[in-house]
Order: structure tokens, then sequence, then C-alpha cells
């Protein structure tokens, strides 16, 4: 079990079952790149510009294009995902998408089979983890990571809290730099 | 045997019948005359077929008895043999008895108080233009209450059953989470009983507005609050207290003299009463105002008072009395003691103490406060002391790990020290008053008094609570909610633990310009008036008082709630003739099916708002809830593509299946207000809507996607659109090019659709057929 203690207080582990936090970009790419079905799940933080004032959404979408992973892109997110020239498989919010997940047999967003491997980025850190905590008590079936700046206990891989955008922006540079090279 | 087990249940059938007065013929008794979990189990059941339990869990463990710890992951059992999807649903039914049993007990508490004052047959009056005063009571006891008295019973029915079901919570009892869940729905509907008989009582004991729309205007913020004079401020939910403040004042004629306001419902209670006292704001306000120190007496009643008020109370000299047995602090019970004594010993000895004699105690409160006033100092911070002490900041950000609505008030601390005060006062709007970030500042940064600098000195109004909605209205706007012509009844409930305050006012504004009705009750209530649009207007002031198209009605306070499920119910029972006593699946069957309704408890953060929404879902309302609600770990969700939508059509009495996923789900939780509106839009269509009625709805439902969301069409608009006819005339060439598109084919509309019929229930088909 892990000892990390999650950036918002509010998510901090009750239990056994924690995330293992991943650091390196190669080990990330290494994850995604393995999985048959991965998916997307994109919330509205990702409406937020990083520090180089590139909007956090066109990491997202860098990843997504990368290895073509289908994207559910939550709340208010489908316009501004259209308008940067992808598409979304789905628009179903946080709740509906881990209730369909959660379900083996369920066709997924490109109605090929349900997804080995939901990637979380950019919804608020509370709500992310307990959606994450329902794929995680009941979606054995399938893995889950994150790509936000902060630990979130409750999925399979996470990222650390990072306490410099800086360095979690190199990181997701690193982590499409590797997608793409087809690490 | 069969013998012996069909004389016991005549026997509490019998009992049942007594005290319903069943031989008093207003309408027939229906089946489930004041019900116990099982007889309306079935209901749940076939609820929870198309919206199943949606388990978040907070923790992976269960702590609840000496056998555990028990690791509860991966399909895990406990050492009882329990899972963790009945663990889920034996702390949801917890927190629905707890938010149950406040209502109850308040009720409980204020019947007793009037009664005592006026005797067990005051008579319960609404006013010319309210006859179905209880329909929660009528409904769910098959009793009509006609005096306080009466009232008693149903309270007295929620105290046995909340024990029954506690029982059930007991390690090694109940072993699925279905059950749990139909209990919790149980103890929820009771909620909107126990909140009904207390709020009756209040209207009825204290001679609140009623049978009225345009009731007052009164003013709120601190702003208002002249802290020149001596303040006191009540605090809780409880009117016991704080009408007796009102009494002293008037019997003295120190209305002037004195301010007295309140915080969270008591304040709305207050106002109620008398439109001279002044709202301070919600619940998320309280620690910041006691803080400020401008109150110079605090009584506390009960429910959502801070646990650490006479700590917080003494730090700034403010002189505290609790009220109410429910929260006595460990504080000297004075009851008894020699009025002078504890005038005396407040004001030389700054002692607090617990005063459970209302009349007392308001008396008590006024002497104090008018003692100690003169002599303290009442400031609000300067821009410059705000500037200096913030420069104790070194932006460390502790304060934003352990903020729960997951912001930086460090970052505003921070502009404050450059003399930039943009930042803090819009965090002001976020800050739901925890007081977290202060306990942990490793500076001991004073976060509140520089808050100061954010929190706006404006003054706003906010309706007063008026009540049941009257049955004229009913009669007015049945057809229309029924037919779908208005859009919608939206109706803003619960706890201020928002995202940003700012979301009540903006929702109500979106919903009332569109001319749906929107009701609203306790700290949604007042924080909708806590926003002035560009001409200086809040919604109370923009838009009309009735239960109307584009109306917005302040309800009351928490037990109000039961005022907006009552009018549900009356609906269904007023203008659809349908007989309620002891008819609640026929009635929730209606609402469910035929009345677009929908619950918003954006800010939801105690128990009593689980159990007022959960009270909503098992009557067929769907309830949209903010981002901190996931935290509820219960949510109930269809699955639009898979689930079965079929219900029957009564009129033809054969099954159909619709495909129409109406209303899609009961309890959902959306991150961002904008989606949130777009989702209670479309929580509003219902299988009955006209054609007429339903292009009015989807007209809603796209152009709000279309603003908040993206330019295109909703995606699942194909599953709503049932004939041509149905779609919005201004969408229509693109709503038909994209039907054509994906091969839509067109569904007759279900001309009387109900679920009776469709899952095992004692209620014969013709009794929804009106
Ligand atoms: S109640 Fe059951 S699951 Fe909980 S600690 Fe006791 S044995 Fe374990
Ligand atoms: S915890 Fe204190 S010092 Fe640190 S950022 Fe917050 S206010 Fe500033
Ligand atoms: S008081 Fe306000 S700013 Fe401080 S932790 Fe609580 S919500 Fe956050």
């Amino acid at each position: 079990m892990s000892a990390v203690i999650p950036f918002h207080r509010v998510n901090v582990l009750t239990g056994l079952k924690a995330a293992r936090v991943v650091e390196d970009a190669t080990e990330y790419a290494n994850l995604i790149g393995k999985a048959k079905r991965p998916l997307l799940v994109l919330g509205p933080l990702l409406l937020r510009s990083s520090t180089e004032g590139k909007l956090l959404l066109e990491y997202a979408l860098d990843i997504a294009r990368a290895r073509n992973i289908p994207i559910c892109a939550t709340e208010t997110l489908p316009g501004k995902v259209e308008e940067l020239g992808a598409k979304p498989d789905s628009s179903y919010d946080a709740v509906e998408i881990v209730n369909a997940l959660k379900d083996p047999a369920w066709k997924g967003v490109r109605k090929e089979g349900n997804h080995d491997l939901v990637i979380f980025f950019g919804i608020r850190s509370d709500l992310g983890n307990q959606s994450l905590s329902v794929l995680k008590h009941y979606a054995p079936h399938l893995k889950t990571m994150t790509l936000c700046k902060y630990y979130f206990p409750n999925a399979s891989y996470s990222l650390p809290n990072f306490k410099k955008d800086e360095k979690w922006q190199a990181f997701l540079e690193s982590l499409i730099d590797n997608l793409k090279k087809g690490v | 045997m069969a013998e012996v087990a069909e004389k016991r249940l005549s026997i509490k059938l019998q009992e049942i019948h007594k005290l319903i007065r069943a031989e008093i013929p207003w309408e027939p008794v229906g089946p489930t005359p004041m019900p116990e979990p099982p007889d309306l189990r079935s209901w749940d059941m076939r609820l929870m077929k198309t919206y199943a339990p949606w388990y978040a869990p907070f923790c992976d463990v269960c702590c609840l008895c000496t056998y555990g710890k028990c690791d509860l992951t991966g399909g895990k059992r406990g050492a009882c043999g329990i899972d963790l999807s009945a663990q889920q649903g034996r702390i949801i039914l917890l927190a629905c008895l707890m938010g149950c049993s406040a209502h109850a007990a308040h009720g409980g508490h204020i019947l007793e108080y009037l009664i005592e004052k006026h005797g067990p047959d005051k008579k319960i009056d609404l006013g010319p233009f309210i006859e179905i005063e209880a329909p929660n009571i009528r409904t769910v006891l098959g009793l009509k209450p006609e005096t306080l008295g009466d009232l008693k019973v149903a309270i007295e029915y929620v105290y046995k059953e909340i024990a029954h079901l506690l029982d059930s919570t007991h390690t090694g009892q109940e072993g699925s989470y279905l059950d749990y869940e139909s209990k919790a729905l149980h103890a929820s509907m009771l909620d909107h009983v126990g909140m009904e008989a207390a709020d009756l009582a209040q209207i009825v004991g204290f001679n609140y507005p009623s049978s009225v729309a345009d009731v007052p205007l009164v003013e709120m913020g601190w702003g208002a609050i002249d802290k020149t004079k001596p303040v006191v401020l009540v605090s809780g939910h409880n009117p016991a207290t704080s009408t007796v403040v009102v009494d002293y004042l008037r019997e003295h004629d120190l209305e002037d003299n004195v301010e007295l306001c309140g915080i969270c419902c008591t304040a709305l209670e207050t106002t109620r009463y008398s439109d001279r006292a002044k709202i301070v704001g919600p619940l998320s306000r309280q620690l910041f105002f006691m803080r400020a120190g401008i109150a110079d007496v605090i009584m506390t009643d009960e429910q959502c008072i801070r646990t650490d008020t006479p700590q917080e109370a003494s730090k700034v000299g403010t002189a505290v009395i609790a009220c109410l047995d429910k929260a006595m602090y460990g504080l000297e019970d004075a009851t008894d003691m020699d009025t002078e004594d504890i005038v005396r010993r407040m004001v030389e000895n700054k002692e607090h103490f617990a005063i459970l004699d209302s009349t007392k105690a308001a008396e008590v409160a006024v002497r104090v406060a008018m003692e100690i006033a003169p002599q303290r100092r009442k400031q609000w911070i300067t821009t410059d002391e705000a500037t200096e002490l913030a420069k104790k900041c070194t932006n460390c950000g502790i304060c934003e790990q352990v903020c729960p609505n997951l912001f930086s008030i460090g970052e505003g601390i921070t502009e404050v020290a450059k003399g930039n005060f943009d930042l803090i006062k819009k965090q002001f709007n976020l800050c739901i008053g925890c007081g977290k970030c202060e306990q942990e500042c490793p500076n001991h940064v004073p976060i509140f008094r520089i808050m100061q600098v954010g929190a706006s000195m404006e003054t706003w109004k906010a309706r007063v609570g008026r009540g049941p909605v009257m049955d004229t209205e009913i009669r007015n706007v049945g057809a229309p909610i029924t037919l779908g012509t208005i859009p919608g009844v939206i109706a803003l409930v619960g706890c201020s633990n928002y995202p940003d305050i700012d979301d009540i006012a903006d929702m109500v504004d979106e919903f009332a310009r569109r001319k749906y009705i929107v009701v609203l009750t306790g700290c949604a209530a007042m924080v909708a008036g806590m926003k002035k649009d560009a001409n200086g207007l809040t919604v109370y002031e923009k838009y009309p008082p009735d239960f109307d198209a584009g109306g917005v009605v302040n309800i009351g306070s928490c037990v109000s709630n039961a005022h907006i499920s009552g009018a549900a119910i009356k609906i269904a029972n007023i203008f659809a003739a349908l007989p309620l006593r002891a008819n609640y699946e026929v009635m929730a069957d209606y609402v469910l099916n035929r009345v677009g309704a929908c619950g918003v408890a954006w800010g939801a953060m105690s128990q009593k708002a689980a159990s007022i929404g959960t009270g909503f879902n098992r009557l067929g309302v769907p309830v949209v809830l903010g981002p901190h609600s996931a935290k509820y770990r219960r949510l109930f969700l269809s699955r639009k593509e898979e689930d079965d939508w079929r219900v029957m059509d009564a009129r033809k009495r054969e099954i159909v299946d619709t495909g129409e996923p109406s209303p899609e789900h009961i309890a959902y939780v959306a991150e961002t207000k904008e989606k949130a509106m777009v989702m209670i839009a479309k929580l509003c269509i219902r299988k009955n809507d006209t054609p007429q009625g339903r292009g009015i709805k989807l007209n809603h439902y796209v152009s709000l996607y279309k603003k908040y969301i993206a330019k295109g069409l909703p995606p699942d608009i194909q599953l709503f659109v049932r004939r041509d006819a149905d779609i919005p005339l201004v969408y229509k060439k693109e709503i038909r090019a994209y039907l054509q598109e994906i091969g839509w084919q067109p569904k007759e509309p279900v001309g009387l659709p109900t679920l009776i019929g469709t899952y095992p229930s004692k209620v014969p088909l013709d009794a929804v057929i009106h």
C-alpha cells in the first residue's frame, strides 16, 4: 500500500487499496500502449491554461491523437473539443461513463467492446476520486489512471502530487512524445 | 397459523384505522395507510430496476463493530457477512435516518411547544386558498389532520418507523443493498411527513403567512445590520427560540433598539414571523459572521449550527445561549436559574449557558446584548489593515490542500498583500466557510479577518417564505405542467456547499426567464437573492412571486420542502382528481410519469439533504446534485441505451416500449452549473407531454445545450422525439436533418403512461385512470 497523501485532503484514502504512483512518462506510455481499448475521460478543468498559455485540453487531444484513443468529453467540454478539430466519442458525464464502464458487457464508446484502461484527466479531484472509486470497487475488469497534477488514491495508477506546474507539464509533453514514438 | 396471522393483521389495521379516523369518508382509504417498510417495497424495487443505485464507496472498510475493521474490497465480505454494496446501502440508510429524525424531532419539539401554548385542539387553518392542508400526511398516513393534536399522530408514526428502520442497520441483519435502499427511500418519504407536520405546526402556531403569494421582501446581508445597536443572532432551524425574541422586543418596545438577525433556516423562520428581522445568510457564512464578532449574543437551536459555537464566540467576546437540548455544548443548564443571576454571570464572567425555556432565553439574550454591546468593538477590517495582515502569508499552499472546495485562498491572500482585492472578492463566493484553512495555516494568518475585505457590504432582498403552494394555483398550472406547456417546476433546495455561491441566482434566472416555475427553500432560498442584475435587482424583485410560469417562489425553510413534494401530490390530487388517501404508490407513479419537476440540491451537504432528496426520489422527482455530492456515495442512474423504458398505457391497457428515457436519472451529480442546467431541462421531460409541450421542453433542452455545451444538437435528442410534431419550431430543420441521417423512426406517444401493471403491485390499473 502506498503512503502517498493526496494533495486535496478531502480525498485521503480510508482503506487498503491505493493507486500505484508512476513518475516515469515512459512507464505511463507503456501502460497506455499495452492497453487494447483505452479511453480518455476528460473534464472541465482542461479548459484552463498551462503556464505556457496552452489549453490543457490540447495535451489531452495530443494524447488521444497519438494513439487514436477514444474520448469521452464530459460536462461543457464537447464544444471545445470540436473547436479544436476532434470529435468526442461520448459526451457522458463522469458519473454516467463510470456507470457504463462497470458493466463488463458494455460495448464501449466505439462499440468495439468495453475498455480495459480508463484515463481520467481534468475532473475536479473530489468527483474524480469518487468516480474512480466506482471503478476500483465495481470494475475489476479494467484499470484506471489519472493525468491530473495530483495523486488520486482510487485510481490503479496515478501521478504523484506535482509541486510545480512546469514539472507536470513536462511529464505530459514527455508522455506525448513517448506515445508518438510508439514506446 | 394462517388464521392467527390474519387476526394479528386485522388488529393492527384496526389500530391504524382508528388513528387515521378511517370512518370519516373524505376519500376512500387506499391500500397503504401508515405504511411500514415492506408496504411500498415493490414500488422501490421497480424504481431501482430502472434507476439502479450507483455506489462510489467513500472507504474500503467497515468499522461499525468489534469484529472489524473489515476489508470489503475485491468482493470480500465482512465478518458479519455483509458485502460492499449492502454496506453502502446501510450508510445511506443511516444518513437518511439522521436527516429524517432531525426534522421529525424538530416537528415533535415545535408541536410540544405549540400545544403547550395553544392546546391540542388548535385548528389547522391555512387560509382561504389551501384546503389540502397536508398532502404528504394525507397520502402517506391516510389522515386528514385538523388540529395540532392530529399532527402529533403523524410525528409519532414517524418516530416509530425510525426505530424500526434504525434497527435494521445493526450488525448482522439486512443483507441486500436493494432492501437497504428501499428502507432509505421509506425513511426519506417519512422525512417529508415530519417536515410537513413541523411546518404546518409553525404556520398555524406562529401565524406565518399562508394562502398569499405576495409576501414581503426582507433585507439580507451583514450590511443591513446596524452594528451600533446591540445585535442578537439566532442560528439554526427552530423558531420556538427566535419568535420569542421578536415577542420580547415587541412587548418591551425595543424593536428599534436591538437588531435581530438570523443565519441558516432560523433566519427564514424569523422573517416569516417578523419582516423586521434580517437574514445574515446561509450556513456557509456562519463561521465568518461569528468571527467578525458583530453579534453580541448568539442563540443556537438545532441542526446546522456549528459545534464549536461557544469556543468561537468566546474568542470575540460574544455571549452564547444554547436554547435546545439537541445541542447543549457541555454548558451549564441555567433553565431553572434566576434570570438576574444568569444575566450577571454572562455579562461579568463572560459565561455561556444552556437555557431550555425559550421565554427566559429570549429575555436573557436581549438584556445581555444590551449590556455588553456598548463595551464591544465591532470593526470591519480596513484595506490597509488587511494588506498588512496578509503579509504574513508565504503562499505555502497548505490552505489549498485542506480546502473542501479545492481552491487556494492563499493566492487571494497573497494578492491582498500586494493591495489587490479582486481575487479575494471572487474567492469569497467560493468559500463554504469551513475554517479548515485558518486552522492549518502554519503562519497563523488570520484568513477570516482578511476575508472581510472580500465580503461585500452590499445588502440584498429576499422574499419571505410563504409556505404551501395554494390549491388555486395548482388548479391553474396543473394542466400546463402535465401537458408540458409550462416546461417544468424547478426546486432549488438544500445547503450551501456550492462550487460558487452565485450559481444559484444564475440558475434561477435562467429558468425563470424561460418561464419554468422556480421554487426555493433553505439556504438556496437565501443565496438566490444574493446577486443583483445590471439593474440592481435580485431574482426576487425581478420575477413575480407566483407559482406560475416565470415565477420565483420562496417556499420557506428546510422543513418547507414538504410543500414542494406536497405541490406535486396536489397536482395529482386536485388537477387529476386521483384520490390520495393512503395511496402513495399512485401519487408517486403519477408524479414520475406526468409531472415535469426537477429538484436541484446544488450545495447539498447534510444528512437532511440526503433524506430530502431521497424522499423526492421515492415520489418520482429527479434531483440534480452538485459535484461534492458524489461524496454521498450513492446516486440513482439509468443507462438510457440499455434500460427498460416500457410503460403501461393505461388507456389501451397494454405495455408499450417507449425507448424514451424520461426522466433519465433520478439522482444525478453534475460538475458544472452549465451542465447541470442542461440536465435539469432534460429531466423535466415526461412521457405524457403533448406534442406542443414536448416541443417547448425540447426547445429549452436544445437551446441550453447550444448555449453551454456545443454548437450542434444534444447527441440523445432522437430518444425524446416521438413524432415530427414534437420537434421545436426553431430547430425544425436541423433536427429533421439529423433524425433522417441516423434513421430515426417515429413512435406513438403513450396516452396514459404508468408503471402500474409493469411490476407486482396491489394497486389495480384502474386506480391510475382519472
Ligand atoms: S459490521 Fe460487519 S463489516 Fe462492519 S466491522 Fe462489523 S463485521 Fe465487519
Ligand atoms: S496556509 Fe497560510 S501561509 Fe500558507 S498560503 Fe495559506 S494563508 Fe498563506
Ligand atoms: S474556509 Fe473557505 S477557503 Fe478556507 S478551507 Fe474552508 S472553504 Fe476553503
